[in-house]
């Protein structure tokens, strides 16, 4: 059964309800003033922990102030040239020489003096502007060489100024990468592993950001989500796993959607609690008087003291898992489920062909079925007892392929019919039921991976 | 007598506009008081009367009447007439933006900001009443010269966004295609805002500590180059799920409000800074640095980064006050305690008790 509630992010998410406001969260004004949270406190827990994460080589090495400094460089290709230094040396060429003219004296006291010093002054004065000529010219050539040597000057001590700004980035931007890469601590299963893991979040979220629906998860809840009356008959049955439980905690019902999981065990008397993606569809739970919360289930249960739940279960979510996820999931339950108490997980059936044909590809976000097989598999590799299936929502018996008439010479068309009917109608659902051991280890087995 | 206001500039959303308009408002509760600018957008004509209509107003009582002039940035030919008029002068100072960095951007625009600073230090011995955003604003006017500087808050009018139903392609895309958390800043994309700082904090954020993680930054941008160095840096950072919307409608912005998780500004200079309010008023806890008036208008409350905050230590915050639905309620409640003081009407009162001696 398809439920769309996006149960498939290892974030902290905390969508809104379309349409509604978070501002009806906020506390009136008029209420007891609440405390304000230690500020303080806050950042010195976090500054302690990105100490404690970059010494760990969580962060992607070669970051300190390599990003502050790739948007310099970026900034810096279009800042102006600054050409105000070149011009003030221009114009202190200007002021140099220059030649001033009479440069003789007119007065003489000799006879015909007066007359001689004209005729000097006027040569000289012809001397002189033929000079000046030749100065202005040698001047001019001066400034045309001063210019460009102090363009080339320029150019020269500036890669940016004749290179092309995108092409000097574009190098910038590999030669950082090539960094990261080369501070990679090599050899280490462990960083490696880290960026394994990293690559699958990412994957993970890219995945998700690549689909963009405009309808609401309770619309398409309301239009896939099957008969009332079925589902409740299902959850009862797995409601019934946890009856008896370890008696310490509640049962935790990660992806809780509308709650009707919630209801049924509210009515058996066990102590639930249930997480949901999806805002609107909590706060609709809430409304019913159910305690849940609205987040992501997963971080929510990492968050969970070690033994404290009593059961989890999870209804159609690891479907829309990474494989990654789900593995992180089986060791989480084990830390977080006291010793005898119970996990269910139930979803959809790889096993049956039906469910392809009908249900599992109705819900664009389901990423992966999961094999029974390998779920036991994992279950009982992170140390839980006692792991079995339960099978659930066989296909209609009117859409099974009919068997012929009984009759004699028929067998062999009717074995046939039977493993056609078995491989393509197996029971739609499953439910995996483990349970930790009572005496096992505190916390579970070493299961490093390799 | 009459109160009149002058502006450079005059278009719709526009901070300075919106708060002349409902100033506006409440100075024709005592009479005639009309909104003359420079420049203006068709559509304001008629609401906004043109600069040079104020010169031609009739001479015999204008001594007795009040300019009230809107200062954000310098404009050679408002200063001139502003300091000639012979009403008496009222300083309205939004702030100016730091010139340092503008001026390898766009110099011609740093000149402005510079002037519009030389300019109000020539305004100061002709003022009778000099009114600030904000202490921080205050202060900076201390520095050019004025005395008695009253503070009134910027009249930050709430309803609009309140109203409008929120955008719902847009709330639908961040409820459901976006990665969480989704950070919001909302603000001009200026270099003194340091979206470069965002980006960056965002980078580590999507990459290292809430894989997937969005952030929006909500705004438009003045200045072209800027804008393209800021895409390239966005373009160059691989996976750091941030989105520049550019200015967008009311609607839009109401739904980016609702959508987001927190709210984060890395400013170094604010006049005031309107959009914590309007964060506040969506329930987002806020995330900033101490810079301008920014920690006075958070009034104690909200997450102030240290000033030498890396990109590290901010995604760490981000993703714990946007991640932790009960923290960020917790913090988002103490803000809208804490700066409750912030109403249109609030403001609008505390500017009447300051005109109220003008009016004698």
């Amino acid at each position: 059964m398809p439920r769309p509630d996006g149960a498939d992010s290892d974030e902290a998410a905390v969508p809104v309800p379309p349409g509604g406001s978070r501002s009806a969260a906020a506390p009136p004004l008029d209420a007891a003033p609440p405390s304000p949270p230690d500020m303080d406190a806050l950042m010195a827990e976090l500054r302690a922990k990105v100490q404690e994460r970059t010494r760990e080589g969580i962060y992607t090495g070669a970051l300190d102030g390599s990003l502050a400094a790739h948007f310099r460089r970026l900034a810096s290709a279009h800042e102006p040239r600054d050409l105000a230094p070149l011009w003030d040396k221009l114009r202190r060429l200007e002021d140099v020489g220059g030649l001033e003219l009479g440069g003789v004296d007119l007065g003489s006291r000799l006879p015909g003096g007066p007359a001689l010093h004209q005729t000097a002054n006027r040569l000289l004065n012809r001397y002189i502007d033929n000079l000046k000529s030749v100065v202005s010219k040698v001047a001019d050539l001066a400034d045309a060489v001063a210019d460009v040597a102090a363009e080339l000057v320029e150019v020269v001590s500036d890669p940016m100024s004749h290179a092309h700004p995108e092409l000097v980035g574009e190098v910038e931007a590999v030669v950082e990468r090539l960094a990261e890469y080369e501070s990679l601590p090599a050899g280490s299963p462990g960083a490696v592993a880290e960026l394994a893991r990293r690559v699958a979040a990412l994957e993970a979220a890219e995945s998700r950001r690549q689909f963009h629906p405009w309808f609401s998860n309770q619309r398409f809840e309301e239009e896939f989500r099957g008969a009332r009356e079925e589902l409740l008959e299902r959850y009862r049955s797995l409601a019934g796993w946890f009856r008896g439980g370890p008696g310490t905690g509640p049962v935790l019902d990660i992806g809780c959607g509308r709650g009707e999981l919630l209801e049924v065990m509210a009515e058996l008397g066990i102590d639930a609690r249930g997480v949901e993606m999806d805002e609107v569809l909590a706060a609709g739970c809430r409304s019913r008087g159910l305690h849940v919360s609205a987040g992501d289930g997963l971080a929510e249960l990492a968050r969970s003291e070690d033994g404290s739940l009593a059961g989890l279960v999870l209804v159609q979510v690891v479907e829309h898992l990474s494989a990654q996820q789900v593995l992180d999931l089986v060791l989480l339950a084990y830390d977080k489920v006291a010793p005898g108490g119970r996990v269910v997980v139930e979803t959809v059936n790889p096993q049956s062909l039906y469910v392809y044909a009908h249900s599992f590809y109705l819900d664009p976000t389901h990423a992966r079925p999961v094999h029974p097989a390998y779920l036991t598999f994992l279950f009982k590799e992170a140390g839980f007892s006692e792991v079995s299936i339960d099978w659930s929502s066989p296909p209609p018996a009117t859409d099974m392929v009919l068997p012929p008439e009984a009759a004699p010479g028929n067998e062999r068309e009717a074995s046939n019919v039977d493993r056609l009917n078995r491989l393509l109608f197996a029971p739609q659902d499953y439910a995996l039921v483990a349970t930790r051991p009572a005496t096992g280890p505190a916390t579970r087995p070493a299961t490093e991976p390799s | 007598m009459q109160l009149h206001q002058v502006l450079v500039s005059a278009s719709h959303g526009d901070a300075v506009t919106n708060s002349a308009l409902h100033v506006r408002a409440l100075l024709r509760q005592l009479g005639e008081s009309e909104i003359y600018s420079l420049h203006m957008e068709p559509s304001l004509a008629g609401e906004v009367l043109p600069l040079s209509a104020l010169s031609s107003r009739p001479g015999r009582e204008r001594r007795r009447d009040v300019i009230i002039y809107h200062a954000s940035i310098g404009q050679q030919s408002v200063f001139e007439l502003v300091a000639s008029v012979p009403e008496r002068l009222v300083v309205f100072y939004h702030n100016i933006s730091p010139v340092d960095a503008f001026s390898s951007y766009d110099p011609g625009f740093a000149k402005l900001l510079s002037d519009g600073r030389r300019q109000l230090r020539d305004l100061a011995p002709r003022t009778t009443l000099a009114i600030a955003l904000s202490q921080f604003s205050a202060a900076d006017m201390e520095k050019m010269g004025y005395q008695n500087v009253k503070v009134v808050p910027l009249p930050v009018d709430l309803l609009p966004l309140a109203t409008v139903e929120p955008h719902q392609p847009t709330l639908n895309h961040l409820v459901n295609a976006t990665g969480h958390p989704v950070v919001l800043f909302v603000g001009q994309l200026l270099p003194h805002k340091r979206p470069d700082l965002l980006v960056e904090a965002a980078y580590v954020l999507a990459n290292e500590v809430a894989p997937g993680a969005t952030t929006v930054l909500v705004g438009a941008s003045r200045l072209p180059s800027y804008r393209a160095v800021l895409e390239r840096f966005v373009a160059d950072l691989p996976g750091s799920g941030v989105w520049l919307t550019g200015h967008v409608p009311v609607a839009e912005l109401a739904a980016f409000y609702t959508g987001a998780d927190v709210f984060c500004t890395m400013s170094e200079h604010e006049g005031f800074c309107a959009p914590l309010i309007e964060a506040t008023s969506f329930g987002l806890p806020v995330v900033a640095r101490p810079f301008g008036a920014v920690p006075e208008t958070l009034s104690g409350s909200g997450v102030l980064l240290p000033p030498d905050a890396g990109p590290r230590l901010v995604a760490e915050v981000l993703a714990r006050v946007g991640g932790d639905v009960n923290l960020g309620s917790a913090i988002a409640g103490h803000q809208a305690e804490a700066m409750s003081r912030f109403t249109l009407e609030q403001s609008q009162k505390m500017l009447m008790v300051q005109l109220e001696p003008l009016l004698a």
